[in-house]
Protein backbone atom coordinates (compact mmCIF):
# COMPACT_ATOMS: atom_id res chain seq x y z
CA UNK A 1 0.00 0.00 0.00
CA UNK A 2 2.84 2.60 0.85
CA UNK A 3 4.57 1.49 -1.72
CA UNK A 4 1.62 2.00 -4.29
CA UNK A 5 1.05 5.22 -2.93
CA UNK A 6 4.58 6.35 -3.05
CA UNK A 7 4.76 5.20 -6.39
CA UNK A 8 1.62 7.63 -7.52
CA UNK A 9 2.42 10.80 -5.76
CA UNK A 10 6.45 10.40 -6.89
CA UNK A 11 5.13 10.67 -10.79
CA UNK A 12 5.68 14.27 -10.14
CA UNK A 13 8.92 13.74 -8.91
CA UNK A 14 10.81 13.13 -5.44
CA UNK A 15 9.33 15.67 -2.54
CA UNK A 16 11.39 18.59 -1.89
CA UNK A 17 13.12 19.29 0.51
CA UNK A 18 14.60 15.96 0.51
CA UNK A 19 15.55 16.33 4.12
CA UNK A 20 11.22 15.63 4.34
CA UNK A 21 11.17 13.03 1.97
CA UNK A 22 11.08 9.93 5.07
CA UNK A 23 7.64 11.93 6.06
CA UNK A 24 6.19 12.41 2.85
CA UNK A 25 6.80 8.81 2.43
CA UNK A 26 6.41 7.11 5.62
CA UNK A 27 3.02 9.39 6.77
CA UNK A 28 1.62 12.19 4.02
CA UNK A 29 1.17 10.04 1.05
CA UNK A 30 -0.07 7.00 2.61
CA UNK A 31 -2.73 9.74 4.29
CA UNK A 32 -3.26 11.60 1.03
CA UNK A 33 -3.76 8.16 -0.52
CA UNK A 34 -6.48 6.87 1.60
CA UNK A 35 -8.11 9.93 2.13
CA UNK A 36 -8.40 10.66 -1.49
CA UNK A 37 -10.11 7.45 -2.33
CA UNK A 38 -12.32 8.12 0.83
CA UNK A 39 -13.35 11.24 -0.17
CA UNK A 40 -13.62 10.54 -4.24
CA UNK A 41 -15.98 7.29 -2.81
CA UNK A 42 -17.99 9.15 -0.65
CA UNK A 43 -18.55 12.08 -3.08
CA UNK A 44 -19.57 9.64 -5.80
CA UNK A 45 -21.79 7.77 -2.67
CA UNK A 46 -23.43 10.87 -1.76
CA UNK A 47 -24.45 12.02 -5.32
CA UNK A 48 -25.63 8.53 -6.74
CA UNK A 49 -26.94 6.85 -4.09
CA UNK A 50 -27.80 9.49 -1.60
CA UNK A 51 -29.15 12.29 -3.54
CA UNK A 52 -30.45 10.78 -6.81
CA UNK A 53 -31.49 7.77 -5.49
CA UNK A 54 -32.75 7.45 -1.42
CA UNK A 55 -33.34 11.09 -1.56
CA UNK A 56 -35.36 11.04 -4.98
CA UNK A 57 -34.81 14.48 -5.91
CA UNK A 58 -34.95 15.11 -9.20
CA UNK A 59 -33.58 17.84 -10.16
CA UNK A 60 -30.28 17.32 -9.00
CA UNK A 61 -29.05 14.94 -11.81
CA UNK A 62 -27.81 17.52 -15.40
CA UNK A 63 -23.86 16.73 -16.14
CA UNK A 64 -23.33 20.25 -14.39
CA UNK A 65 -24.44 18.69 -10.93
CA UNK A 66 -21.92 16.12 -11.82
CA UNK A 67 -19.49 18.64 -12.56
CA UNK A 68 -19.66 20.77 -9.32
CA UNK A 69 -19.41 17.48 -7.03
CA UNK A 70 -16.23 16.87 -9.28
CA UNK A 71 -15.02 20.26 -8.54
CA UNK A 72 -15.88 20.16 -5.10
CA UNK A 73 -14.02 16.86 -4.39
CA UNK A 74 -11.11 18.30 -6.23
CA UNK A 75 -10.81 21.13 -3.76
CA UNK A 76 -11.71 19.14 -0.65
CA UNK A 77 -8.45 17.26 -2.26
CA UNK A 78 -6.45 20.05 -2.42
CA UNK A 79 -7.48 21.48 0.99
CA UNK A 80 -6.41 18.18 2.45
CA UNK A 81 -3.31 18.27 1.16
CA UNK A 82 -2.36 21.52 2.71
CA UNK A 83 -3.68 20.20 6.15
CA UNK A 84 -1.78 16.85 6.22
CA UNK A 85 1.47 18.66 5.31
CA UNK A 86 0.81 21.63 7.94
CA UNK A 87 0.17 18.73 10.18
CA UNK A 88 2.91 16.54 9.74
CA UNK A 89 4.92 20.37 10.21
CA UNK A 90 6.83 19.44 7.01
CA UNK A 91 9.10 22.72 5.56
CA UNK A 92 7.46 24.73 3.69
CA UNK A 93 8.11 24.51 0.25
CA UNK A 94 6.29 25.09 -3.43
CA UNK A 95 6.22 21.46 -3.38
CA UNK A 96 3.40 21.49 -1.22
CA UNK A 97 1.30 23.21 -3.70
CA UNK A 98 2.39 21.21 -6.43
CA UNK A 99 1.88 18.07 -4.34
CA UNK A 100 -1.84 19.46 -3.76
CA UNK A 101 -2.65 20.19 -7.90
CA UNK A 102 -1.44 16.38 -8.16
CA UNK A 103 -3.48 15.44 -5.55
CA UNK A 104 -6.41 17.29 -6.48
CA UNK A 105 -5.95 15.68 -10.41
CA UNK A 106 -5.63 12.50 -9.03
CA UNK A 107 -9.15 13.11 -6.63
CA UNK A 108 -11.54 14.02 -9.88
CA UNK A 109 -9.73 11.09 -11.59
CA UNK A 110 -10.91 8.77 -8.51
CA UNK A 111 -14.15 10.47 -8.83
CA UNK A 112 -14.95 9.45 -12.10
CA UNK A 113 -14.04 6.20 -11.86
CA UNK A 114 -15.97 5.65 -8.68
CA UNK A 115 -18.85 7.18 -10.96
CA UNK A 116 -18.29 5.07 -13.73
CA UNK A 117 -18.29 2.06 -11.54
CA UNK A 118 -21.56 3.64 -9.28
CA UNK A 119 -23.89 5.12 -11.78
CA UNK A 120 -25.86 1.83 -12.60
CA UNK A 121 -26.96 1.86 -8.99
CA UNK A 122 -29.10 5.48 -9.21
CA UNK A 123 -32.15 5.95 -10.43
CA UNK A 124 -32.24 9.42 -11.04
CA UNK A 125 -29.00 10.22 -12.27
CA UNK A 126 -28.00 6.45 -13.82
CA UNK A 127 -27.12 7.97 -17.12
CA UNK A 128 -25.16 11.32 -15.42
CA UNK A 129 -22.68 12.34 -17.09
CA UNK A 130 -23.10 10.20 -19.78
CA UNK B 1 -40.94 8.35 3.82
CA UNK B 2 -38.35 6.46 0.41
CA UNK B 3 -35.38 7.75 1.34
CA UNK B 4 -36.00 6.49 4.61
CA UNK B 5 -36.92 2.92 3.90
CA UNK B 6 -33.98 3.12 0.97
CA UNK B 7 -31.67 4.46 3.24
CA UNK B 8 -30.39 1.53 4.86
CA UNK B 9 -28.71 0.03 1.62
CA UNK B 10 -27.04 3.01 1.66
CA UNK B 11 -25.19 1.99 5.03
CA UNK B 12 -22.41 0.23 4.10
CA UNK B 13 -20.88 2.84 1.57
CA UNK B 14 -20.91 5.34 3.79
CA UNK B 15 -19.54 3.19 6.75
CA UNK B 16 -16.77 2.36 4.48
CA UNK B 17 -15.90 5.93 4.14
CA UNK B 18 -15.95 6.58 7.56
CA UNK B 19 -13.73 3.78 8.27
CA UNK B 20 -10.91 5.07 5.88
CA UNK B 21 -10.41 8.00 7.67
CA UNK B 22 -9.16 7.96 11.22
CA UNK B 23 -7.11 4.74 9.58
CA UNK B 24 -4.64 7.70 8.72
CA UNK B 25 -1.28 7.58 9.70
CA UNK B 26 -0.37 10.90 11.50
CA UNK B 27 3.24 11.39 13.26
CA UNK B 28 1.77 11.49 16.61
CA UNK B 29 -0.37 8.23 16.33
CA UNK B 30 3.19 6.82 15.42
CA UNK B 31 5.36 8.11 18.45
CA UNK B 32 1.87 6.61 20.78
CA UNK B 33 2.64 3.46 19.09
CA UNK B 34 6.72 3.48 19.78
CA UNK B 35 5.59 4.64 22.89
CA UNK B 36 3.93 1.81 23.82
CA UNK B 37 6.05 -0.30 22.28
CA UNK B 38 8.68 1.31 24.72
CA UNK B 39 7.12 0.57 28.00
CA UNK B 40 6.28 -3.00 26.78
CA UNK B 41 9.94 -3.46 26.35
CA UNK B 42 10.38 -2.37 29.69
CA UNK B 43 8.32 -4.42 31.40
CA UNK B 44 10.06 -7.43 31.27
CA UNK B 45 13.15 -5.79 32.69
CA UNK B 46 10.98 -4.61 35.92
CA UNK B 47 9.66 -7.82 36.15
CA UNK B 48 11.76 -10.41 38.57
CA UNK B 49 13.07 -12.19 35.46
CA UNK B 50 16.63 -11.35 34.43
CA UNK B 51 16.95 -9.34 31.02
CA UNK B 52 20.82 -9.76 30.42
CA UNK B 53 21.24 -6.80 28.30
CA UNK B 54 18.89 -4.47 30.66
CA UNK B 55 20.48 -5.61 33.78
CA UNK B 56 23.73 -4.67 32.36
CA UNK B 57 22.81 -0.93 31.77
CA UNK B 58 21.02 -1.14 34.78
CA UNK B 59 24.51 -1.93 36.90
CA UNK B 60 26.44 0.20 34.91
CA UNK B 61 24.07 3.38 35.93
CA UNK B 62 24.06 2.37 39.03
CA UNK B 63 27.56 2.26 39.05
CA UNK B 64 27.98 5.80 37.73
CA UNK B 65 25.29 7.34 40.30
CA UNK B 66 27.34 5.30 43.97
CA UNK B 67 29.84 7.74 45.30
CA UNK B 68 33.67 6.63 44.72
CA UNK B 69 35.15 4.10 47.34
CA UNK B 70 37.65 6.00 48.63
CA UNK B 71 40.09 9.61 47.55
CA UNK B 72 43.59 9.23 48.91
CA UNK B 73 45.58 12.72 48.84
CA UNK B 74 49.35 12.64 49.17
CA UNK B 75 50.33 15.93 49.15
CA UNK B 76 54.28 15.74 48.99
CA UNK B 77 56.43 17.77 51.29
CA UNK B 78 59.96 17.91 50.38
CA UNK B 79 62.37 21.12 50.45
CA UNK B 80 61.52 21.54 46.76
CA UNK B 81 57.73 22.32 47.31
CA UNK B 82 58.40 25.09 50.60
CA UNK B 83 58.58 27.84 48.05
CA UNK B 84 54.87 27.22 47.04
CA UNK B 85 53.88 27.03 50.99
CA UNK B 86 55.81 29.82 52.50
CA UNK B 87 55.52 30.60 56.15
CA UNK B 88 52.91 33.20 56.52
CA UNK B 89 54.34 36.44 56.21
CA UNK B 90 53.13 39.59 58.30
CA UNK B 91 50.82 41.03 55.84
CA UNK B 92 49.34 37.71 55.89
CA UNK B 93 49.99 37.36 52.16
CA UNK B 94 49.78 33.60 50.75
CA UNK B 95 50.67 31.72 47.08
CA UNK B 96 48.50 31.06 44.25
CA UNK B 97 49.06 27.16 45.40
CA UNK B 98 47.86 27.84 48.87
CA UNK B 99 44.90 29.42 47.64
CA UNK B 100 44.18 26.52 45.38
CA UNK B 101 45.12 23.56 47.05
CA UNK B 102 43.58 24.79 50.36
CA UNK B 103 40.31 25.33 48.16
CA UNK B 104 40.47 22.35 46.31
CA UNK B 105 41.71 19.69 49.45
CA UNK B 106 38.28 21.54 51.26
CA UNK B 107 36.05 20.33 48.23
CA UNK B 108 37.46 16.81 48.54
CA UNK B 109 37.05 16.91 52.18
CA UNK B 110 33.25 18.07 51.62
CA UNK B 111 32.77 16.18 48.72
CA UNK B 112 29.34 13.57 48.85
CA UNK B 113 31.14 11.85 45.00
CA UNK B 114 33.28 9.50 47.50
CA UNK B 115 32.53 7.49 50.68
CA UNK B 116 36.37 7.88 52.48
CA UNK B 117 38.85 10.40 52.41
CA UNK B 118 42.18 10.04 53.73
CA UNK B 119 45.33 12.53 53.41
CA UNK B 120 48.52 11.80 53.47
CA UNK B 121 52.14 13.68 54.13
CA UNK B 122 54.61 12.16 51.35
CA UNK B 123 58.13 12.16 52.85
CA UNK B 124 60.46 9.35 51.97
CA UNK B 125 56.95 7.18 52.12
CA UNK B 126 53.25 8.05 53.07
CA UNK B 127 52.64 9.54 56.42
CA UNK B 128 48.73 9.33 57.28
CA UNK B 129 47.71 12.78 58.36
CA UNK B 130 43.92 14.36 58.73
CA UNK B 131 42.30 17.10 56.74
CA UNK B 132 43.14 19.52 59.22
CA UNK B 133 46.85 18.65 59.42
CA UNK B 134 47.24 18.76 55.76
CA UNK B 135 45.27 21.81 55.17
CA UNK B 136 47.59 23.06 58.14
CA UNK B 137 50.70 22.66 56.21
CA UNK B 138 49.14 24.10 53.36
CA UNK B 139 48.07 26.91 54.62
CA UNK B 140 51.31 27.91 57.06
CA UNK B 141 53.86 26.13 55.65
CA UNK B 142 55.86 22.58 55.80
CA UNK B 143 57.40 22.44 59.44
CA UNK B 144 59.79 19.81 59.15
CA UNK B 145 60.52 19.37 55.04
CA UNK B 146 61.63 16.09 54.11
CA UNK B 147 64.51 15.14 51.77
CA UNK B 148 63.61 14.48 47.98
CA UNK B 149 61.47 12.32 47.08
CA UNK B 150 62.20 9.70 44.60
CA UNK B 151 58.94 10.20 41.88
CA UNK B 152 59.34 6.24 41.45
CA UNK B 153 59.37 5.28 44.63
CA UNK B 154 56.41 7.34 45.21
CA UNK B 155 54.33 6.00 42.30
CA UNK B 156 55.46 2.68 43.43
CA UNK B 157 53.47 3.12 47.20
CA UNK B 158 50.82 4.26 45.43
CA UNK B 159 49.93 1.45 43.46
CA UNK B 160 51.18 -1.10 45.73
CA UNK B 161 49.47 0.00 48.52
CA UNK B 162 46.59 2.43 47.43
CA UNK B 163 45.65 1.31 44.04
CA UNK B 164 41.90 -0.34 44.87
CA UNK B 165 38.50 -0.83 42.92
CA UNK B 166 36.73 2.32 43.04
CA UNK B 167 39.76 4.61 44.68
CA UNK B 168 41.50 7.61 43.22
CA UNK B 169 45.03 8.47 44.49
CA UNK B 170 45.52 11.98 44.16
CA UNK B 171 49.30 13.32 44.20
CA UNK B 172 49.80 17.09 44.55
CA UNK B 173 53.52 17.65 43.82
CA UNK B 174 55.67 20.11 41.38
CA UNK B 175 56.84 16.53 40.15
CA UNK B 176 60.78 17.83 39.86
CA UNK B 177 62.23 14.41 39.04
CA UNK B 178 65.81 14.33 38.99
CA UNK B 179 67.54 10.87 38.43
CA UNK B 180 69.89 10.60 40.93
CA UNK B 181 72.91 10.04 37.73
CA UNK B 182 72.37 12.36 34.76
CA UNK B 183 73.13 8.86 32.56
CA UNK B 184 69.42 7.80 33.89
CA UNK B 185 67.83 11.15 32.01
CA UNK B 186 67.13 9.42 28.95
CA UNK B 187 65.06 6.50 31.50
CA UNK B 188 62.80 8.49 33.37
CA UNK B 189 59.95 6.89 30.94
CA UNK B 190 61.09 4.05 31.72
CA UNK B 191 61.85 4.42 34.91
CA UNK B 192 57.72 5.64 35.39
CA UNK B 193 56.00 3.12 33.35
CA UNK B 194 58.23 0.45 35.81
CA UNK B 195 57.13 2.13 38.38
CA UNK B 196 53.18 2.02 37.93
CA UNK B 197 53.15 -1.43 36.24
CA UNK B 198 55.23 -3.75 38.28
CA UNK B 199 53.38 -6.48 37.93
CA UNK B 200 51.34 -4.88 34.64
CA UNK B 201 48.48 -6.36 37.25
CA UNK B 202 46.93 -2.96 36.20
CA UNK B 203 45.34 -2.62 32.73
CA UNK B 204 42.77 -0.65 33.64
CA UNK B 205 45.27 2.61 35.41
CA UNK B 206 44.46 5.84 34.19
CA UNK B 207 46.10 9.11 34.93
CA UNK B 208 44.96 12.20 34.68
CA UNK B 209 47.58 15.43 34.57
CA UNK B 210 46.25 18.70 35.67
CA UNK B 211 49.22 21.50 35.79
CA UNK B 212 49.27 25.31 37.39
CA UNK B 213 51.24 27.70 38.19
CA UNK B 214 51.65 29.68 41.28
CA UNK B 215 54.22 32.26 42.26
CA UNK B 216 57.29 30.39 44.48
CA UNK B 217 58.97 32.45 47.63
CA UNK B 218 61.54 30.02 48.96
CA UNK B 219 64.51 27.90 47.78
CA UNK B 220 64.12 26.18 44.75
CA UNK B 221 65.87 23.35 43.92
CA UNK B 222 66.25 22.56 40.15
CA UNK B 223 66.31 19.04 38.83
CA UNK B 224 69.79 19.22 37.69
CA UNK B 225 71.70 19.59 40.81
CA UNK B 226 74.63 20.60 39.00
CA UNK B 227 73.01 24.08 38.62
CA UNK B 228 72.80 25.05 42.27
CA UNK B 229 70.04 25.75 44.23
CA UNK B 230 68.09 29.33 43.90
CA UNK B 231 67.62 30.63 47.80
CA UNK B 232 65.13 33.72 47.87
CA UNK B 233 63.21 32.23 44.59
CA UNK B 234 61.41 33.49 42.54
CA UNK B 235 60.32 36.26 39.79
CA UNK B 236 58.48 33.68 37.94
CA UNK B 237 55.40 31.29 38.79
CA UNK B 238 56.85 27.42 39.06
CA UNK B 239 54.16 24.66 37.87
CA UNK B 240 52.86 22.41 40.15
CA UNK B 241 50.73 19.59 39.39
CA UNK B 242 47.89 16.94 40.84
CA UNK B 243 47.84 14.03 39.11
CA UNK B 244 44.81 11.27 39.85
CA UNK B 245 45.51 7.77 39.61
CA UNK B 246 43.54 4.73 39.80
CA UNK B 247 41.13 2.86 37.85
CA UNK B 248 39.77 4.08 34.65
CA UNK B 249 36.32 4.45 35.48
CA UNK B 250 37.48 5.80 38.89
CA UNK B 251 39.42 8.35 37.65
CA UNK B 252 36.73 9.69 34.89
CA UNK B 253 34.24 10.69 37.89
CA UNK B 254 36.59 11.75 40.13
CA UNK B 255 37.85 14.16 37.33
CA UNK B 256 34.27 15.32 36.74
CA UNK B 257 32.88 15.49 40.17
CA UNK B 258 35.89 17.54 41.51
CA UNK B 259 38.61 19.01 38.48
CA UNK B 260 36.73 19.85 35.45
CA UNK B 261 35.66 23.22 37.14
CA UNK B 262 39.45 24.55 37.66
CA UNK B 263 41.18 26.61 35.32
CA UNK B 264 44.15 24.76 34.68
CA UNK B 265 46.02 22.97 32.07
CA UNK B 266 44.76 18.85 31.71
CA UNK B 267 45.92 15.78 30.14
CA UNK B 268 44.83 12.05 30.43
CA UNK B 269 46.06 9.05 30.18
CA UNK B 270 44.20 5.84 29.88
CA UNK B 271 41.01 7.12 30.63
CA UNK B 272 37.80 5.88 29.07
CA UNK B 273 34.72 8.04 28.39
CA UNK B 274 31.10 6.67 27.59
CA UNK B 275 30.46 7.23 24.35
CA UNK B 276 28.85 10.22 23.89
CA UNK B 277 25.05 10.76 21.88
CA UNK B 278 25.03 11.89 18.60
CA UNK B 279 23.02 11.84 15.97
CA UNK B 280 22.99 13.22 12.27
CA UNK B 281 20.47 16.48 11.43
CA UNK B 282 18.64 16.57 8.78
CA UNK B 283 17.48 20.45 8.95
CA UNK B 284 20.04 21.97 10.71
CA UNK B 285 22.77 23.74 7.87
CA UNK B 286 21.74 20.57 5.36
CA UNK B 287 22.97 20.74 2.26
CA UNK B 288 21.84 18.64 -1.21
CA UNK B 289 19.70 15.88 -1.82
CA UNK B 290 19.92 13.57 1.40
CA UNK B 291 17.33 12.47 3.90
CA UNK B 292 17.35 10.18 7.04
CA UNK B 293 18.05 6.20 5.67
CA UNK B 294 16.90 4.85 8.68
CA UNK B 295 14.43 2.35 8.76
CA UNK B 296 11.32 3.89 10.16
CA UNK B 297 12.91 7.61 9.69
CA UNK B 298 9.57 9.33 10.74
CA UNK B 299 9.01 7.62 13.64
CA UNK B 300 11.92 7.74 15.43
CA UNK B 301 12.88 9.70 18.53
CA UNK B 302 15.30 12.56 17.56
CA UNK B 303 18.51 12.36 18.15
CA UNK B 304 18.93 8.23 17.07
CA UNK B 305 19.81 8.80 13.24
CA UNK B 306 22.45 7.42 12.28
CA UNK B 307 22.23 6.63 8.49
CA UNK B 308 22.20 9.41 5.53
CA UNK B 309 20.36 8.23 2.26
CA UNK B 310 21.89 10.31 -0.61
CA UNK B 311 19.73 10.86 -3.60
CA UNK B 312 21.91 12.88 -5.61
CA UNK B 313 25.19 14.36 -5.39
CA UNK B 314 27.93 15.96 -7.68
CA UNK B 315 30.39 18.57 -7.55
CA UNK B 316 27.79 21.56 -8.27
CA UNK B 317 25.60 19.62 -5.86
CA UNK B 318 27.28 18.52 -3.26
CA UNK B 319 25.56 17.36 -0.06
CA UNK B 320 26.55 18.21 3.52
CA UNK B 321 25.11 17.19 6.35
CA UNK B 322 25.74 18.10 9.68
CA UNK B 323 26.15 15.60 13.03
CA UNK B 324 25.21 16.89 16.43
CA UNK B 325 27.82 15.56 19.33
CA UNK B 326 26.73 15.66 23.24
CA UNK B 327 30.26 15.84 24.34
CA UNK B 328 29.22 17.05 27.85
CA UNK B 329 30.60 14.32 29.69
CA UNK B 330 33.80 14.58 28.60
CA UNK B 331 36.84 16.30 29.90
CA UNK B 332 37.62 20.13 28.75
CA UNK B 333 40.54 19.52 26.59
CA UNK B 334 38.48 17.15 24.47
CA UNK B 335 35.45 19.84 24.12
CA UNK B 336 38.09 22.31 23.04
CA UNK B 337 37.06 23.47 19.64
CA UNK B 338 40.69 24.02 18.28
CA UNK B 339 41.44 20.29 19.28
CA UNK B 340 38.17 18.89 18.10
CA UNK B 341 39.11 20.31 14.43
CA UNK B 342 42.85 18.71 14.50
CA UNK B 343 41.81 15.49 16.11
CA UNK B 344 38.24 14.80 14.98
CA UNK B 345 38.67 12.48 11.53
CA UNK B 346 36.17 11.20 9.74
CA UNK B 347 36.76 7.84 8.10
CA UNK B 348 34.85 6.30 5.49
CA UNK B 349 35.05 3.71 2.59
CA UNK B 350 34.80 4.40 -0.71
CA UNK B 351 33.33 7.75 -0.37
CA UNK B 352 35.19 11.49 -0.71
CA UNK B 353 33.26 12.63 2.42
CA UNK B 354 35.54 15.01 4.52
CA UNK B 355 34.65 16.65 7.50
CA UNK B 356 34.28 20.50 6.25
CA UNK B 357 33.82 21.65 10.04
CA UNK B 358 33.59 21.34 13.81
CA UNK B 359 31.86 24.15 15.77
CA UNK B 360 30.46 24.65 19.01
CA UNK B 361 26.61 24.73 20.26
CA UNK B 362 26.22 28.73 20.20
CA UNK B 363 23.10 30.43 21.87
CA UNK B 364 20.85 30.46 18.34
CA UNK B 365 21.53 26.78 18.50
CA UNK B 366 20.82 26.31 22.58
CA UNK B 367 17.55 27.99 21.71
CA UNK B 368 16.32 26.48 19.21
CA UNK B 369 13.29 24.07 19.58
CA UNK B 370 14.60 21.74 16.84
CA UNK B 371 16.59 18.97 17.98
CA UNK B 372 20.14 20.96 18.01
CA UNK B 373 19.50 22.00 20.89
CA UNK B 374 20.37 19.09 23.24
CA UNK B 375 24.01 18.71 21.40
CA UNK B 376 27.28 20.68 22.39
CA UNK B 377 29.53 20.24 19.14
CA UNK B 378 28.25 20.16 15.06
CA UNK B 379 30.42 18.44 13.08
CA UNK B 380 29.79 19.25 9.29
CA UNK B 381 30.52 16.84 7.15
CA UNK B 382 30.73 17.34 2.64
CA UNK B 383 30.18 14.72 0.04
CA UNK B 384 30.49 15.11 -3.67
CA UNK B 385 29.99 11.64 -5.07
CA UNK B 386 26.67 9.12 -4.41
CA UNK B 387 27.49 6.01 -2.50
CA UNK B 388 27.11 3.22 -4.37
CA UNK B 389 26.27 0.81 -1.30
CA UNK B 390 25.65 1.27 2.11
CA UNK B 391 28.85 2.24 3.52
CA UNK B 392 30.16 3.03 6.78
CA UNK B 393 31.12 5.88 8.03
CA UNK B 394 33.09 6.37 11.37
CA UNK B 395 33.61 10.04 13.25
CA UNK B 396 36.34 9.25 14.89
CA UNK B 397 38.09 11.44 18.35
CA UNK B 398 42.01 10.83 18.44
CA UNK B 399 43.59 10.89 21.72
CA UNK B 400 46.50 13.71 21.33
CA UNK B 401 48.77 14.59 23.61
CA UNK B 402 47.85 18.55 24.78
CA UNK B 403 50.38 21.32 23.47
CA UNK B 404 50.89 22.50 27.00
CA UNK B 405 53.08 19.37 27.89
CA UNK B 406 55.59 20.40 25.46
CA UNK B 407 55.37 23.54 25.89
CA UNK B 408 56.04 23.37 29.96
CA UNK B 409 58.77 20.81 29.15
CA UNK B 410 62.38 22.43 29.53
CA UNK B 411 65.73 20.36 29.31
CA UNK B 412 67.69 22.19 31.61
CA UNK B 413 65.46 24.23 34.44
CA UNK B 414 69.04 25.90 36.11
CA UNK B 415 67.18 29.10 35.53
CA UNK B 416 63.25 28.90 37.44
CA UNK B 417 60.73 29.40 34.80
CA UNK B 418 56.83 27.94 34.33
CA UNK B 419 58.43 24.90 33.00
CA UNK B 420 59.43 21.26 34.64
CA UNK B 421 62.45 18.98 33.93
CA UNK B 422 61.76 16.43 31.63
CA UNK B 423 57.63 16.92 31.47
CA UNK B 424 56.81 15.18 28.46
CA UNK B 425 59.68 12.19 29.05
CA UNK B 426 57.45 11.81 33.02
CA UNK B 427 54.10 12.10 30.34
CA UNK B 428 55.49 9.60 28.47
CA UNK B 429 56.03 7.20 31.17
CA UNK B 430 52.14 7.51 31.78
CA UNK B 431 50.63 6.40 28.39
CA UNK B 432 49.22 3.48 28.39
CA UNK B 433 50.34 0.26 25.87
CA UNK B 434 47.07 1.27 23.60
CA UNK B 435 47.86 4.85 23.60
CA UNK B 436 46.34 4.70 19.92
CA UNK B 437 42.79 4.34 21.42
CA UNK B 438 40.34 7.13 20.47
CA UNK B 439 38.24 9.04 22.75
CA UNK B 440 35.33 7.82 20.97
CA UNK B 441 34.25 6.03 17.82
CA UNK B 442 30.48 6.98 15.82
CA UNK B 443 29.73 5.09 13.49
CA UNK B 444 27.13 6.37 10.75
CA UNK B 445 25.96 4.77 7.11
CA UNK B 446 26.28 6.42 4.07
CA UNK B 447 23.51 5.04 1.61
CA UNK B 448 21.97 5.77 -1.58
CA UNK B 449 18.80 6.60 -1.72
CA UNK B 450 16.46 3.63 -2.38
Amino acid sequence: MKAFFRFLYELIGAPQPPADTPVYRDVIFPNLGLLNLGVSLGMVVVFYLLINRAMGVATFNKGRHWAIFLGLNALIAFVVTIWQTNAQQVTDHSYIYWLATWNAILGMFWFFLFSVLLKRASTNASTTPF
Amino acid sequence: MRYLTSFPRLLPALGLTLLLLPGCYSRSDMKGEEAAADTKTETPAATPTPDAPAEAAEAASGAAAQPLQAVNVFLEVSGSMEGFMPKTGASGENTKFQQHVAQLLSEINRTPAARKKAFFRIKEKPYADTYQGISGTVRSGIQQPAKSTELPAVLDTLMTRYYQPGTVSVLISDFIYSPKNAGAIPYIKTDITDALQRNGAQPDLAVSVYGYTSDFRGTYYPALKAAGKKTACCDTEIPYYIWVLGPADAVRRFDAALLEQQSGKQAHFGVTYPRPAYSVLDKFQNKGAWYYGDAGASKRAAGSYRVVAVSEASAQQPVEFVVGLNLGQLPGQYKDVAYLKQNLKLEGVDTDARLLDVTAATDQTKASSGPQSKYTHFAKVRLTRQPKAARPLVLRLQDQRPVWVAQWTTRNDGTPAPKTFALSSLLDGLAPADAARPIFELPLTLQPAK
